[in-house]
């Protein structure tokens, strides 16, 4: 109080007396400290990015001076490759142990450079390629850099290219590792093997039990479920950039850019282009490039120069032909440009097979047939040719375009045989994010019309209507196919009533206490609940029949995977204010159906309790209302499927008790439903709803026939 | 006083530049290379030079490598698709198959499989015609070890199969002829190549099959969690409270309480571990039938028809060696999974396993399939209901094209509808019809199908969609054929009979859009077990259930017509033929087996069974036709395929007692 006198005074007395030049000074000085502060405050933030940037922690070092390892000429070598390996045999497990994340560890071991008994180096410390290889790893949450708790262990010795080691050396190199072990558990990565003049399919270098990630295996070397076949990473795919094109029909439909093409084959290629003139273009190697252009990059049809890889962006068809080696570092590059691989390479494992589904985005063709090519790629249909273009480009941008995506796809693999149980699905593999945003998954997808038999169970949630709510229990109990009727009692200020005033029915009755006064307690997946099908219905629903009720099960029944309800709603989507409106009139149509009373199956409690999406659950809970919209947005985004409204009725509400709820209560009630559908679809991010205009009910409904004849024949009051 | 003031200001500014500084200092410390901080993890280097590091391949060598010159296909021991496989025999027709004749006594078995495939669309009277020859290996019960067969070429193009392996070693080497054999070892096992066939029991049905067991989505919480396949045969259950001996054989003395004889029940439990040995293998088909989902441990055989079937999505491969983690993997496992699990069993059963002859035309489906190259079954198709045998990749090999995946596509049908008349002896050109059907916006086109010996009117009536006349339809199967001139996924199939209101159509086309894989009709008939005659029966007469809806007036997906023309067995069709109001059932068997789901009614105006089309020339109203028919095709189907419904799908304010002016289907309401 006191301060506040004296600024008063003070404060507006203190400026009139200053000069201006005075003033400008202040100013500036305030602006000063105020940079100042500011200052602080940033670098308050900006060291924690650099900090834990491992830059900062990690020893600057160059690679010249890594230590040296002299390998005696007389230290072991391992076994050659076991080809009977399995994951079950030549694995150990037990290094892998239980981890709860389900997650693999893998250890990299530091780099050396081996020298023989000379002095002369084994290979090249490493390469670029390897180094970025192994930066991934550590990077990735695989990364541990403990080697006692390590799972899978990648050696730094740099195996990439066959041709740039030595292999005996290399492989004493290996044997020497601290937890070699005859290989166990060991992962190399190889994408050039063999050498001339046989080129063998796999890496020459003697590994025992080690697993191989391998750039060109056959069918003759890899070992099915153990090894893992990678891709042959193109530079091409950093160095250039090279913009997307979408699917479509291009100017050749069949293109083949590759420079070392064995005679015979280029003459095969040179008789399809003669016979198909324009449409085929067959490209070689530039004789006559003037100097400083890079040969790599220019490919050449008679005195015309091309641009590569810009010239694969042209073609619907490129071919990937066998050279020396079966794999091919032009499969990354053809990918990348969108157009669909033509393989032919007998025998050869395509990159990842052990996961991705090739015939989505290729062509295999057996040698034998390459003078047959053209005519089996005509046979394919323009839209799978596009969808194959989408997934070829797919593949690269996931799993070809770096080192990195090559890395971590390969330890995705052997940790999803690991831990079986937690593997990605062929979906999470092969499908392009934009089929993944548009499908569902429907968690019911048999066809399965569960027995009568079963029953449901109907779950009351009451608070303290205690009259109210025997009425509905007697109601409900005379409904034939009630298997047990449970009671969730919301009140924790008062008891449910003593056992003895319950009234007497055929089926079990449980009463089920709460711990708070919550909406969302109507839709938790109780132990007690024995049967799949769920009724859901309030307190005071005294007026269905109990041969709607009946009928509202038989339909559920054929609908088991849908919220079975009675009346029906609707959303609307409001031009002028742009959102969406809920609409209780009665309309042609159906989206939603009250869960004052509604059918479902068990395990949409589950998904309610545990898999709500955001913060709907809190909101509902906090609003205590919209729990039922919720739930129909829910199982419609789950399922992709209408809601069912069954029989005519239309709203709850008893005749007698309409003046109750008056017309402005009414206004505000529709206004704040309105506003939970928008915040629901603004959290689901889609409006998952689906529209539709029929209603279910019994087949002889209003038909001309005798009432005592019909099923059901007490239905049809709204 | 202003000195004093001065003062204060300086040392503000000074104590906020101390501030700064002393942020800063630090980071400028930091800068510095010194020894990594002590606790820190260390990752793989930033190499100062790692800029300067060489590629792995130097320029220029990648595409220069010296150029192979065609392999020799090799033969032996390994043997491949492309290398010992002749596809240039099989071009035209698709695959096409000479079953050798047997040598010796022929067993029950090898009969059956004999039969499926002569009535199947693969089969081929000459070996030269022929792309693959069958072999049907040795049959353990016969136990005769055959020698090489005549023909036998090496084995090229030869498929030797053989259900029930015998116990004799291989007495010729399989060579380039692929093997397809029950539980194969991964060891000799050519992927790619040979099939992986399912370990079946000895008396497994020829056909038809017995249904999955699966009668709920999600486990009863009453259900144990595991079951233990025993080594004699047989399971033995073991509940989530007493995991405390797994599977390693040292706990014979804790015997659980149950124990079933071998084949004798199913185990009923969420989980069903099956150790690794071949002689498990049969327990294998008896989780999946029973919808328990099969947890093999380590296994040494090949799983049936990997090569196609994604056999993650129903069961787990896990590592024998890790009893414990296995097991609070699958107690933890979330709910979702547990679901996707159980139903894909129980798919996966019923399109591939449950008969002999599904085995069969599985197998020879897969061999077709790596003919076909590009335009085989896309994964999806032989992964997902109503599975690859009933989604024929001749009609398309894009899944939005079926009525089956829209869902998973995120796809809807395509177009409005097609109307097909149909029009039998009387010939009388239906105008009336033609006028109601082609008053509905959705209607696209109208294909008369004339069957009649009449000749074709000249003139026909005008209508804002295009009207074609297919003339001389001879057959009533005719009518389901895959005419080229249908251009949109939904067909109106109507008699020239039939008398339809604009409003119904409408109707009917919006709830078929919703269901595209069903038949959406307006008139029913409904099946029973009549058990005077011990025998299926079919009635006309309404009831509070159905069954079948008439093809005279509804709608469903074009690609049933391929179906029933390319896939139903010939029989069938010809039984069709013969009595024309077969045909009905037919259809509705066949929809019924593909989605194993009732078919849909919707409202019908004109009520009086008087008023109600004739079915066919001859047959009487009341009396619905030949009751033989139903019972014959039940036979050849080897099952009752057929659902009921007790719902009728109506607007949703039908008959309501609001104003008709709200109401958007009024004419249906019509007395």
């Amino acid at each position: 109080m006191c301060a506040s006198v004296k600024y008063n005074i003070r404060g507006p007395a203190l400026i009139p007396r200053m000069k201006t030049k005075h003033r400008i000074y202040y100013i500036t000085l305030f602006s000063i400290v105020l940079l100042g502060l500011i200052a602080t405050g940033m670098f308050q933030f900006w060291p924690h990015s650099i900090e834990s940037s491992s830059d900062w922690n990690v020893e600057k070092r160059s690679v010249r001076d890594v230590p040296v390892v002299r390998l005696p000429a007389d230290s072991p070598i391992p076994e050659r490759g076991d080809l009977s390996c399995r994951m079950h045999t030549c694995f150990d497990v037990y290094r892998c142990g239980f981890n709860p994340k389900n997650k693999i560890k893998v250890y990299i071991y530091s780099l050396k450079k081996y020298v023989d008994d000379f002095g002369v180096p084994v290979s090249n410390t490493i390469s670029r390629e390897y180094n970025e290889l192994l930066m991934a790893i550590s990077d990735s949450d695989y990364y541990t850099d403990d080697i006692n708790r390590a799972c899978l262990f990648v050696p730094s010795i740099d195996v990439l290219n066959q041709n740039t080691i030595r292999i005996k050396e290399t492989a004493q190199a290996l044997a020497q590792l601290s937890r070699w072990d005859r290989g166990t558990n060991h992962l190399l990565f190889n994408m050039l093997p063999g050498g001339p003049p046989d080129y063998n399919t796999a890496l020459d270098v003697p590994r025992d039990r080690a697993l191989l990630a391998g750039g060109g295996f056959s069918t003759w070397t890899y070992r099915q479920g153990y090894d893992v076949s990678i891709p042959v990473y193109s530079p091409l795919s950093a160095e250039v950039d090279l913009p997307e094109k979408g699917p479509g029909p291009r100017r050749y439909f069949l293109l083949s850019s590759q420079m070392a093409v064995h005679p015979e084959y280029r003459e095969d290629l040179e008789a399809i282009q003669a016979k198909h003139g324009e449409s085929v273009l067959v490209l070689d190697k530039c004789t006559n490039l003037s100097e400083g252009v890079l040969s790599v990059r220019k490919r050449c049809r008679e005195h015309q120069v091309y641009d590569y890889p810009q010239v694969l962006q042209e073609a619907t068809f490129c071919v990937v032909l066998r050279g020396a080696r079966l794999g091919q570092a032009v499969l990354s590059d053809v990918l990348r440009a969108g157009c669909v691989p033509v393989v032919i390479a007998d025998s050869y494992i395509l990159p990842f097979s052990e996961v991705l589904d090739w015939k989505r985005a290729s062509v295999v063709v057996p040698e034998e047939k390459m003078s047959d090519v053209y005519s089996i790629l005509q046979s394919i249909p323009q839209r799978q040719i596009e969808e194959m273009q989408r997934q070829a480009r797919w593949f690269w941008e996931a799993y070809f375009q770096s080192i990195k995506a090559i890395a971590l796809a390969t330890l995705q693999i052997i940790n999803d045989r690991i831990y079986p149980y937690a593997a990605l699905s062929y979906e999470e593999w092969n499908d392009p994010p934009t089929v993944k945003w548009g499908s569902v998954s429907n968690p019911l997808f048999l066809p399965l019309i569960p027995p009568q038999s079963q029953g449901f169970t109907a779950i009351v949630l009451t608070y303290d209507r205690v009259e109210s709510l025997f009425r509905v229990i007697t109601e409900v109990s005379k409904v034939p196919s009630l298997s047990k009727l449970l009671v969730v009692w919301n009140n924790q200020n008062k008891n449910p009533p003593e056992d003895s005033l319950w009234p007497k029915i055929r089926v079990p009755l449980k009463v089920v206490r709460t711990a708070e006064n919550k909406l969302s307690n109507r839709f938790f997946p109780y132990d007690e609940i024995e049967t799949e099908a769920v009724l859901a219905i309030d307190d005071d629903i005294i007026m269905l029949t109990s041969d709607e009720l009946q009928f509202g099960y038989e339909v559920w029944r054929e609908f088991p995977d849908r919220l079975v309800g009675y009346p029906g709603r609707l959303h609307l989507w409001d031009h002028e204010m742009s959102k969406w409106k809920y609409e209780s009139e009665w309309t042609n149509e159906v989206s939603m159906v009250l869960t004052g009373a509604a059918f479902y199956h068990k395990y949409f409690n589950y998904l309610y309790t545990y898999k709500m999406p955001g913060d709907i659950k809190n909101w509902v809970d906090a609003h205590m209302n919209c729990e039922d919209i919720a739930m129909n947005f829910l199982v419609a985004n789950v399922t992709g499927k209408a809601v069912i409204k069954v029989t005519p009725r239309k709203k709850f509400k008893c005749p007698e008790c309409t003046a109750i709820d008056g017309l402005s209560l009414d206004q505000t009630h529709m206004v704040e439903r309105s506003e939970c559908i928008n915040k629901f679809a603004s959290v689901f991010g889609t409006m998952p709803l689906k529209v539709v205009e029929h209603r279910a009910d019994p087949v002889l409904y209003k038909d001309d026939f005798p009432e005592k004849l019909k099923s059901f024949p007490n239905i049809g009051s709204l | 006083m202003q000195s004093w003031r001065r003062k204060a200001l300086w040392l503000a500014l000074l104590a906020s530049w101390l501030l700064v500084l002393l942020r800063v200092f630090p980071l400028l410390r930091l800068a510095v290379p010194a020894r990594p901080w002590a606790g820190a993890p260390q990752g793989w280097p930033r190499w100062l030079d790692a800029e300067l590091l060489q590629s792995f391949s130097q320029a220029g060598e990648l595409p220069e490598d010296d150029p192979q010159p065609p392999q020799a296909p090799r033969g032996g021991g390994h043997c491949d698709w492309g290398a010992c496989f002749n596809v240039s025999k099989c071009r035209g027709g698709g695959l096409k198959v000479f079953v050798s004749p047997v040598a010796g006594p022929i067993s029950d078995t090898q009969r059956g499989i004999l039969a499926s495939i002569e009535s199947s669309s693969y089969h081929s009277v000459s070996p030269d015609e022929a792309c693959l020859l069958l072999l049907l290996g040795p049959e353990a019960p016969a136990g005769e070890c055959s020698p090489v067969p005549q023909q036998w070429n090496g084995g090229k193009n030869q498929l030797v199969l053989s259900l029930h392996p015998a116990l004799c070693p291989q007495t010729f080497p399989p060579g380039q002829a692929m093997v397809a054999k029950a539980s194969p070892a991964v060891d000799t096992f050519r992927p790619g190549f040979d099939v992986a066939l399912p370990l079946l029991p000895e008396a497994h049905p020829l056909r038809g099959g017995a249904p999955g067991q699966l009668r709920q989505h999600s486990p009863h919480p009453g259900v144990p969690l595991l079951a233990l396949a025993e080594e004699r045969g047989g399971w033995r259950m073991a509940g989530a409270e007493s995991p405390a001996c797994p599977w390693d054989g040292r706990c014979e003395q804790n015997r659980g309480p149950e124990q079933t004889p071998f084949g004798a029940t199913l185990p009923n439990a969420t989980f069903c571990v099956i150790p690794g040995h071949r002689p498990e293998a049969l327990h294998f088909l008896q989780a999946l039938q029973a919808g328990c989902i099969p947890v093999l441990l380590s296994p040494r055989w090949e799983l049936p028809f990997s090569e196609v079937i994604d056999w993650t999505k129903a069961a787990i491969v896990a590592d024998k060696r890790l009893p414990f983690q296995v097991l609070a993997a699958l107690q933890e496992m979330p709910p979702t999974r547990v679901l996707a699990l159980r139903q894909q069993t129980q798919f996966l059963w019923d399109a591939y396993f449950s008969s002999v002859e599904k085995v069969i035309h599985t197998t020879l489906e897969i061999i077709q399939d790596r003919i076909f190259g590009a335009s085989a079954h896309p994964s999806l198709l032989w992964n997902s209901p109503p599975g690859a045998l009933l989604a024929l990749p001749t009609f398309s090999t894009s899944p939005s094209d079926f009525p089956f995946y829209h869902l998973q596509r995120g796809s809807r049908p395509v177009g409005g509808f097609s109307a097909l008349i149909w029009v039998g002896a009387p010939g009388q050109p239906p105008l009336k019809l033609i006028q109601a059907v082609a008053g509905s916006q959705h209607c696209a086109q109208i294909l008369v199908l004339w069957s009649s010996e009449k000749p074709l009117p000249p003139r026909w009536p005008k209508t804002t969609v295009p009207l074609t006349v297919l003339a001389r339809q001879r057959k009533v199967s005719d009518r389901f054929f895959p005419h080229r001139a249908i251009s949109t996924d939904a067909i109106l199939s109507l008699d020239a009979h039939s008398s339809l209101t604009t409003s119904e159509v409408d109707f009917a086309f919006a709830v078929w859009q919703s269901f595209p894989e069903r038949m959406v009709g307006f008139l029913t008939w409904s099946h029973f077990w009549d058990e005077a005659q011990g025998g299926w029966g079919y009635t006309a007469e309404r009831t509070n259930e159905f069954s079948m809806v008439l093809t005279s007036a509804a709608f469903y997906h074009r690609y049933y017509h391929t179906l029933f023309t390319h896939s139903l067995p010939k029989v069938l069709r010809t039984l069709a033929d013969e009595a024309p109001t077969c045909v009905d059932v037919l259809m509705n068997f066949l929809v019924a087996a593909v989605t194993k789901l009732p078919p849909i009614k919707v409202p019908y105006g004109k009520q009086h069974p008087e008023a109600r089309p004739p079915l066919a020339p001859g047959a009487s109203v009341q009396q619905p036709p030949a009751q033989d028919c139903i019972n014959q095709m039940a036979a050849e189907f080897g099952y009752m395929p057929l659902v009921s419904s007790r719902l009728r799908l109506d607007p949703v304010l039908f008959k309501d007692p609001v104003s008709v002016l709200r109401k958007k289907y009024r004419s249906l309401e019509k007395p």
